[in-house]
């Protein structure tokens, strides 16, 4: 029987400043080389069960522990600050905080010189890590001009180059769009084979890891161990499709349409009507400009050429709390003074932000703060509403949540151009997709229309979604 | 000069400066900052263009200290060498105004040299290396410098997405400053969320702030930085004794 490498027995876990416990008693043991995924609702205490296990909790948040813990069959007490990281390894969610370094290779000599590597053996471990993971090419460059999908693949170097037993991996998918996100666990899925690595994870998207994992341990909101099974590959969360709610009216209409920003042509000059109430995402390969598109659209940049005729045009960043001005939600919807009590109380009411009226808005949950930017460019009368990838990093609940959002406002009449990547959400909402590559519109096409045409995906590095009904095979 | 390690360099830097400050004669100042010039013009790879850029305002300001020193001066000792518009300039009040200009051209030229001939990343390494800072402060300086393109880009986004929702934008710089508060919240929440996790990342890959026993790019003190001390120190005192001889 292989090895314990963890072994937890009624471990409890609480943070000082609160009442609850943010974990109950959990008892379970993960043996060497197995494949486990944590799952269950934002909040549970997934990522803090993984910062116990690798030691950053409970000493960096005085939180108090009860129950028996044990790493590589020693009680986790027993090990001074640092020792444990050497074995057990970490990957973080978000790319851009990961990293202290210039360029990749020093980001990897960091590693090093934090375990005391004698120099002699520095240049050998790196070049190896690079040659096993394939990035030898990267070697001199600078993280912060890499991709996302990229600088987790470094972050991953530098987790690996310490030659670890274990590797911990806090969603490491949740800022990667699906091709980028695919690429990446069959690169994890042969580094894990070729090294018999034992690796947890936590994860919420779990349809793009297939058959990746071997074991998943459930947890409940209370913190309490649900189930801990064998781990089946998922479907992906799949929308009901919305009828359209598409008038005639035309709300929005760009003719040649172009930016060019340093003399960089970021847009090609492109043509595109959006009508009253229609959905339309818009989607394309990373960098491709499609935040340029709607940065334009909304006059944030400066259009080189071209009109765009429109109904006043509302936008929502993907984090909305970079638009709020004022102290209170009230405030904030009403902020514009463009719409009566009246309308503010309706619009309150149909957004559901009565109950957070005096809440400061930085203080809300993400999917209200993203409620109350809507309803706030709703109350100043912009019934065009662009979002910038609001899907990234949701999970299913707040993915629902938003899906309502848009049905609902739709059929009021307000129009949507949503840039995401999440493509079976994009199934469920869209009326029609505007596809961007190389700064170039291929073209805006009916959304059925897109899902069955294989090379149209393809080349613009969307996977079909899954559970939509596709005409050649129903047929056959 | 953009090889010399970066320790050595701003330790013969911050000395030359104290050296300098207690030479009140006009002389030493301006051999100083000649022969800083010629360091630069022979041993150095500037970008002249924006080094006078810089300089600018710090003649400015030279020129400030000279006028002020000769109209103002409390000093009158001397013979009258020139007046006019009813000033009288006497020879200690110019002596005194040239000596502090060209102080200042000195020091600022010594300035710019340091920055525009030291990497940031080089120079912070070799703190940690030679001067034995402690790595928690070097890599903390050394995430934050990561940080600031990052930061940039935030700062622009809130600014337009502001700009949007019809946050005016005020006429007098000090509202305008009163206004920056608002782009500053969001930002800072950002950065607080960004730090802990940048020292969570780090902790996370064994970094405990102990002293290092090994470095991937050791940072050396060799030929080129004693050979550019002893420039160094030779100009400086050529500029003392030059000085001091002919004031």
């Amino acid at each position: 029987m292989p090895e314990k490498v963890f072994s937890l027995t009624g471990l409890s876990f609480r943070f000082p400043e609160e009442e609850e416990k943010t974990l109950t008693d959990l008892s379970f043991s993960v043996l060497r080389g197995e494949r486990l995924v944590l799952t269950g609702p934002s909040g549970c205490g997934k990522s803090t069960l993984l910062y116990l296990l690798n030691r950053l909790y409970p000493d960096n948040c005085d939180g108090l522990v009860d129950g028996e813990m044990e790493l590589f069959g020693k009680p986790a007490n027993d090990y001074v600050p640092g020792e444990i990281n050497h074995r057990i390894a970490t990957v973080f969610q978000d790319p851009d905080s990961q990293f202290c370094m210039p360029t990749v290779e020093e980001e990897l000599a960091f590693t090093l010189e934090n375990l005391q590597t004698p120099f002699a053996q520095m240049e050998p471990r790196i070049t190896a890590v690079l040659e096993r993971t394939g990035l030898a090419q990267l070697r001199n460059t600078i993280i912060q001009s890499l991709s996302g999908g990229t600088k987790q693949r470094v972050a991953t170097a530098c987790a690996l180059i310490m030659d670890p037993e274990v590797l911990l991996l806090d969603e490491p998918l949740s800022h990667l769009d699906p091709f980028t996100a695919k690429q990446f666990v069959h690169w994890l899925e042969e580094l894990q084979q070729a090294s018999n690595l034992t690796i947890v994870a936590v994860e919420h998207r779990l349809d793009i890891w297939g058959s990746f994992f071997g074991r998943e341990i459930q947890l409940g909101c209370d913190g309490r161990i649900t189930a801990d099974q064998n781990f089946t590959p998922r479907h992906p969360f799949t929308f009901l499709k919305r009828p359209s709610a598409a008038q005639p009216a035309t709300a929005l209409c760009a003719k040649e349409l172009s930016v060019t920003i340093k003399d960089k042509p970021l847009l090609a000059p492109l043509a595109f009507s959006v009508r009253r109430g229609e959905v339309v995402i818009i989607a394309g390969p990373n960098g491709s400009g499609k935040s340029t598109l709607i940065k334009s659209l909304c006059g944030i940049f400066e259009k080189t050429t071209g009109t765009v005729e429109s109904d006043r045009i509302g936008y929502v960043p993907q984090s909305p709390e970079y638009l709020f001005l004022t102290q209170s939600v009230q405030q904030e919807v009403a902020f514009s003074g463009a719409s009566t009590q009246t309308e503010l109380d309706g619009l309150m009411a149909s957004l559901r932000l009565e109950e957070i009226r005096e809440a400061h808005p930085f203080a809300v949950s993400h999917g209200q703060k993203r409620r109350v930017a809507i309803a706030a460019m709703l109350a100043d009368k912009r019934p065009v509403l662009l979002m910038d990838e609001p899907t990234s990093g949701q999970d299913a609940a707040a993915l629902l949540e938003l899906f309502d959002l848009i049905d609902q406002r739709s059929k009021e009449g307000a129009s949507f151009l949503i840039v995401t990547h999440d493509m079976e959400f994009a199934a469920g909402v869209a009326d029609s997709l505007l596809l961007i590559k190389d700064g170039k519109m291929t073209g805006k096409f009916q959304a059925y229309e897109v899902w069955c045409n294989e090379e149209l995906l393809a080349m613009h590095h969307l996977l079909a979604p899954k559970g939509v009904a596709r005409p050649a095979e129903s047929f056959a | 000069m953009h090889d010399m390690n970066p320790s050595v360099k701003f330790i013969v830097i911050t000395a030359s400066m104290l050296v300098i400050a207690f030479f009140f004669n006009p002389w030493t100042p301006l051999i100083f900052w000649l022969g800083i010039i010629l360091l630069q013009l022979t041993m150095s790879r500037t970008k002249w263009k924006l080094w006078l850029l810089f300089m600018l305002p710090f003649s400015i300001g030279a020129f400030g200290y000279l006028w002020t020193t000769i109209v103002f001066g409390a000093e009158t000792g001397g013979a009258i060498i020139w007046s006019f518009a009813g000033i009288d300039v006497t020879e200690e009040q110019w002596a005194r105004a040239l000596s502090l200009a060209f102080r200042v051209m000195a020091f600022s030229t010594l300035s710019l040299l340091f920055a525009f001939t030291t990497d940031p990343v080089r120079f912070i390494m070799s703190l940690m290396q030679q001067l034995k800072l402690p790595p928690k402060l070097a890599y903390g300086v050394m995430v934050g410098y990561q940080f600031l393109p990052v930061m940039k880009d935030e700062f622009t986004q809130i600014q337009q997405a502001q700009r949007l929702r019809g946050a005016e934008t005020k006429k007098y710089s000090w509202q305008q400053l009163l206004s920056m508060r608002r782009i500053l919240i969001p930002m800072l929440a950002g950065a607080v969320r960004k730090a802990e996790r940048s020292a969570f990342a780090m902790e996370a890959r064994g970094f405990t702030g102990e002293p290092r026993s090994a470095f991937y790019h050791p940072i050396q003190i060799d030929r080129t930085d004693w050979l550019m001390s002893g420039i160094f120190l030779i100009l400086l005192l050529t500029s003392c004794i030059g000085g001091s001889w002919l004031g």
